[in-house]
């Protein structure tokens, strides 16, 4: 008996302490590690190709600044952890994620700091500024754009050379590039279909391209369908998905890109964020890209790119974060550590007079220098409806079963009326 | 005749162990070798063990904090589930014969059957809105959880338990609670170490509910860890299959060192 | 005067339950009562929210996603359910057949159980996903080139992996079972000139029926609620294939802002599972019977 008593007790001393340290990490206010005045933040950053760049960045800011301590979270699913995080009221301090529908929800119903009178809204391009007030869909900044990415063709220049092929200029074009490989006994495209958002880029690619510029309004105002505007982009989704790896489906990724890096395939059809990954994977390899030729109407032809990661500060009420969040922001605003970033994530920096100085990113430059962009379509679609892969899943699914554009258009218009209904 | 083996029976089962084996066996050979060399082979035999994708696999899990928060939630879960729950069986056991125990019982019984996700979503804004969205918090899950199957379990042991020895020891003026510390729950030996087993692995292994209520990274359990750095691992698979079988390894050497104990365990609290 | 009696006789009995039966009610049918309640509502997690009556019920019946995924998950449970034990009640025989090293070879069934799901999932989505192909592209057998887990047979890998870990707790249960069958039964039956065939379903099969009751009803259960190895290996694809109900709960009710609509989906789930326990738990006595 008394031994037992001794045990419940010894368990509920430790139990009070796993309290004591559990609370210490979750609390609002600076109370953990001893020196009075440090200050930890969760930096939440929904990018897995960028992991250790991060934490190069956070260990120069806490050099400079040891009263702050920075901890990256990395999710695999950012949706479900932040709106998790959200209903738990344990937000990560500072945010770095896409321009995506959760983003959009959350700045609407004030999670984020309003950037009003920030004096950093000066150091970024306001044509980017503009596009996320535009998604939110209020004249307040809640996040300022920090990278900008791309969605071209990627390719390997040897094997291109290989095939002696040209940078085409129209869909057919490409179509037929890719005929000619598979003829050869080539794989003109190695894709990672078994992730559904890898869909994402080549659809958005083809889609604003081509089902007109009021799309969303008038989806939005019941005067059009994905069935009735987005024939010809699905049609080549299905045309596109020929010319794919036969395991396309079954392949992830992380193997993809490993897969292309290691001469699987000429092209790749991806976001510019996945070049540095890429040449990790394989350093000798020489690559160059070419805007997404999504139509036969070339002087029509605009580039997709939307913000690939915003800043953003939550709202705590506790001014000690909030200020130390935005300290680590101007730090990452600094055009050296600005254009280290963005090198190294293979993206385009939207602070003032920083470029990219990858070659392979050269083609590109002029639509971003000319203004001839396109925002992704899928940061318009309903929260429930880009959120979690759901239309994704959707394209994943009737590309994987073959189905035809009518039934992929019909799945899409049907998951848009119930995401709709259910915001 | 009586010692002759049965054949068919002995090729059936050392088909079945490879089977069950080779995928572990996989994860091994997959961990102890260098990127190059898993580049030539998969399933070959490694020609040196290459520890380097341990070491770097614990400092990106932070394998001792992550490992020390597994171990602490799984302790407390264990005892206090055993010392609460077989005490509650216990009064209701011995008071079945009245509506309002009988009752209680049932209420029990019947919460079996309802699926998690139906309290899932307001159980994340319930938690955190009393400050329990962390470690603590699901302590007090696995041991409240617990109850509905570990109550069902000991009223079919505490059935056998002959009421005799109470008798006497209540005429001698001991109250309920003695009688239950030291003498009943003594006797309940086998059932708390099979209860023990069950909710030790439960709360090791579980993914579901760590998922759900941890947001801090520093109190991720060791399953909740694999899955939140399994973007970092991106194709460094012998980094992942390392971090994989660290987290393994702690209940396997458990179970190696426990195995009679613990497959005996589990049938005894099964067959009652 | 009585009364009082019993209440002073069992008062130390109440004190035992009562805090268990708060708590219980308190982390358990609280939220699930919740949950309830917000089914009706169209709460999104944050902001205002209004009651929409049973709006959130009537549009579950329309939902593609929603519908498909009871499907999967019936179909996965089902087959899983039967497949385990059928596995584990064969391995079951084997072990308590006359053999070497028995206790090596329960020690090795049982592994399984002490493993992660969630691991032992990520270990085989490897091996659907890189070793199988790149051996069968070797072998030149171009119909296991394919990832398993990118094809509309997605579900039989996740069948594979519940089986291959959940065969261990069942095999016990059936060895357990066994081992309370006197020999002198066999014997008998073996004097009478039965088959072995024979006398497993006369005899064996019979004496533990109870046992294939709650093995049954335990494992469509927890395979029911399947979860830790679709995220693990497909999370639920290629498309919506292999999204279970508690994964669709999940994502979409977190995830994708759909809270109270989820929540719906969830007391639908759980009426179902009621339904699925009873009816099999009916179905399973009666069977008894007859034998």
């Amino acid at each position: 008996m008394k031994k037992l008593s001794l045990a419940a007790g010894s368990a509920l001393v430790l139990a009070a302490a796993v309290t004591g340290c559990g609370s210490s990490g979750t609390s609002n206010t600076s109370n953990t590690g001893g020196s009075t005045g440090t200050v930890s933040l969760n930096f939440l950053q929904n990018k897995p190709e960028v992991v250790d760049q991060w934490n190069q960045l956070i260990k120069a800011f806490e050099k400079q600044n040891p009263n702050i301590k920075i901890k990256q979270i990395n999710p695999p699913n950012t949706d479900t952890t932040l709106q998790s995080d959200l209903a738990k009221g344990q937000m990560p301090d500072i945010v770095a994620m896409g321009a995506d529908a959760t983003f959009i929800q959350m700045a609407k119903n004030g999670v984020f700091k309003d950037l009003s009178n920030a004096p950093e809204l000066d150091k970024v391009s306001p044509v980017y500024l503009k596009m996320l007030e535009q998604e939110v869909g209020k004249d307040t900044p809640y996040a300022l754009p920090y990278t900008v990415n791309a969605v071209p063709i990627i390719y390997n220049v040897d094997l291109f050379n290989k095939y002696h092929l040209k940078v085409p200029k129209t869909w057919d074009e490409l179509m037929n590039e890719a005929k000619q490989i598979q003829a050869a006994g080539g794989t003109p495209f190695y894709n990672g279909f078994k992730d559904a958002w890898t869909l994402a880029p080549i659809w958005n690619a083809l889609a604003a391209n081509t089902e007109g510029s009021s799309f969303i309004q008038d989806l939005k105002a019941g005067k059009t369908t994905f069935a009735k505007s987005d024939l010809t982009a699905a049609k080549s989704m299905q045309e596109f998905v020929k010319y794919g790896q036969s395991n396309q489906f079954g392949v992830d990724y992380n193997d993809a890109n490993v897969g292309f890096a290691k001469g699987k395939s000429v092209f790749y059809a991806q976001g510019i964020w996945t070049l540095p990954v890429i040449r990790q994977a394989n350093p000798n390899i020489k690559l160059s890209t070419f805007v997404v030729p999504a139509t036969n109407d070339p002087s029509k032809l605009k580039m997709v790119s939307g913000v690939d990661s915003l800043l953003t500060v939550t709202n705590s009420g506790n001014t000690a974060k909030e200020q130390a969040a935005m300290k680590f922001i101007d730090f990452l605003l600094e055009k050296k550590n600005a254009a280290q970033y963005a090198n190294a994530a293979g993206l385009f920096s939207t602070v003032n007079g920083v470029k990219n100085s990858d070659e392979a990113l050269k083609p590109l430059q002029p639509y971003i220098d000319q203004g001839k962009v396109v925002d992704f379509d899928d940061h318009y679609y309903p929260p429930a409806m880009a959120a979690g892969n759901q239309y994704e899943s959707v394209l994943q699914g009737a590309l994987s079963k073959k189905q035809s554009v009518q039934q992929l258009l019909q799945q899409l218009d049907s998951l848009y009326q119930q995401s709709a209904s259910h915001q | 005749m009586r010692t002759r083996t049965n054949w068919p029976a002995m090729i059936f089962l050392i088909v079945g162990a490879l089977f069950i084996l080779f995928p572990i066996y996989m994860a091994i050979a997959v961990a102890v070798k260098s990127p190059q060399e898993l580049a030539q082979s998969v399933l070959g035999f490694p020609s040196h063990i290459h520890w380097d994708n341990f070491r770097q696999a614990m400092s990106i899990t932070h394998y001792w904090h992550t490992f020390g928060n597994s171990l602490l939630i799984t302790f407390f879960a264990v005892v206090l589930t055993v010392l609460s729950n077989s005490m509650v069986a216990y009064a209701i056991a011995r008071n079945m014969h009245t509506p309002l125990f009988k009752g209680i019982y049932y209420y029990f019984f019947a919460a079996m059957f309802v699926p998690f996700p139906i309290l899932m979503l307001p159980l994340v804004h319930q938690m955190s809105s009393i400050g329990l969205a962390n470690r603590v918090g699901l302590i007090i899950l696995y041991i409240v959880y617990g109850i509905s199957f570990n109550v069902f379990v000991y009223i079919g042991y505490l059935k056998s338990i002959p009421l005799e020895l109470e008798e006497a020891a209540l005429v001698d003026g001991a109250s309920r609670w003695r009688i239950f510390w030291q003498i009943v729950f003594p006797l309940l030996g086998p059932m708390n170490a099979t209860v023990a087993i069950l909710t030790g692995l439960w709360a090791w292994n579980d993914f579901m509910l760590p998922l759900v209520m941890l947001s801090d990274p520093n109190q991720y359990t060791l399953p909740l860890v694999q899955y939140a750095f399994q973007s970092q691992y991106s194709t460094n698979y012998d980094l992942a299959f390392a971090s994989y079988l660290l987290a393994l390894l702690p209940m396997i050497i458990v179970y190696l060192l426990f195995q009679r104990w613990i497959v005996s365990n589990v049938t005894k609290g099964a067959i009652k | 005067m009585r009364l009082l009696k019993s209440v002073r006789r069992s008062w130390p009995y109440l004190l035992m339950t009562i805090p268990a039966l708060v708590l219980f009610f308190y982390f358990h049918t609280w939220p699930a009562l919740h949950g309830i309640f917000l089914s009706f509502t169209n709460w999104n997690g944050f902001g205002p929210y209004h009651f929409i009556g049973l709006k959130n019920y009537v549009d579950l019946f329309h939902d593609h996603q929603v519908l498909h995924a009871y499907g999967f998950t019936f179909l996965f449970a089902f087959v899983t359910t039967v497949l385990v034990n059928v596995v584990s009640l064969l391995i079951a025989l084997a072990l308590n057949a006359r053999i070497k090293l028995p206790n090596t070879f329960k020690a090795i069934f049982f592994l399984p159980y002490v493993l992660s799901t969630l691991i032992v999932s990520f270990i085989f989505n490897y091996l659907f996903s890189n070793v199988i192909p790149d051996v069968a592209t070797q072998l030149h057998l171009t119909a296991l080139s394919q990832n398993l887990l990118g094809t509309r047979w997605a579900w039989v890998g996740i069948v594979i992996v519940s089986v291959w870990q959940g065969a261990a707790f069942n095999t016990l249960l059936y060895l357990a079972g066994l081992q309370t069958i006197p020999d002198d039964v066999y014997e008998a039956s073996s004097i009478d000139g039965a088959s072995p065939w024979m006398t497993f379903w006369r005899i064996t099969l019979p004496l533990i029926a109870p046992f294939l009751t709650i093995n049954m009803v335990l494992a469509a259960k927890n395979y029911l609620q399947v979860f830790d190895q679709v995220v693990g290996m497909t999370n639920g694809g290629p498309g919506t294939a292999t999204q279970s109900v508690s994964f669709v709960i999940y994502t979409n009710g977190l995830g994708g802002g759909e809270l109270s609509y989820q929540s719906a989906n969830a007391v639908v789930f759980l009426i179902v599972l009621v339904i699925v326990a009873l009816a099999q738990v009916r179905l399973m006595q009666g069977r008894e019977v007859q034998l």
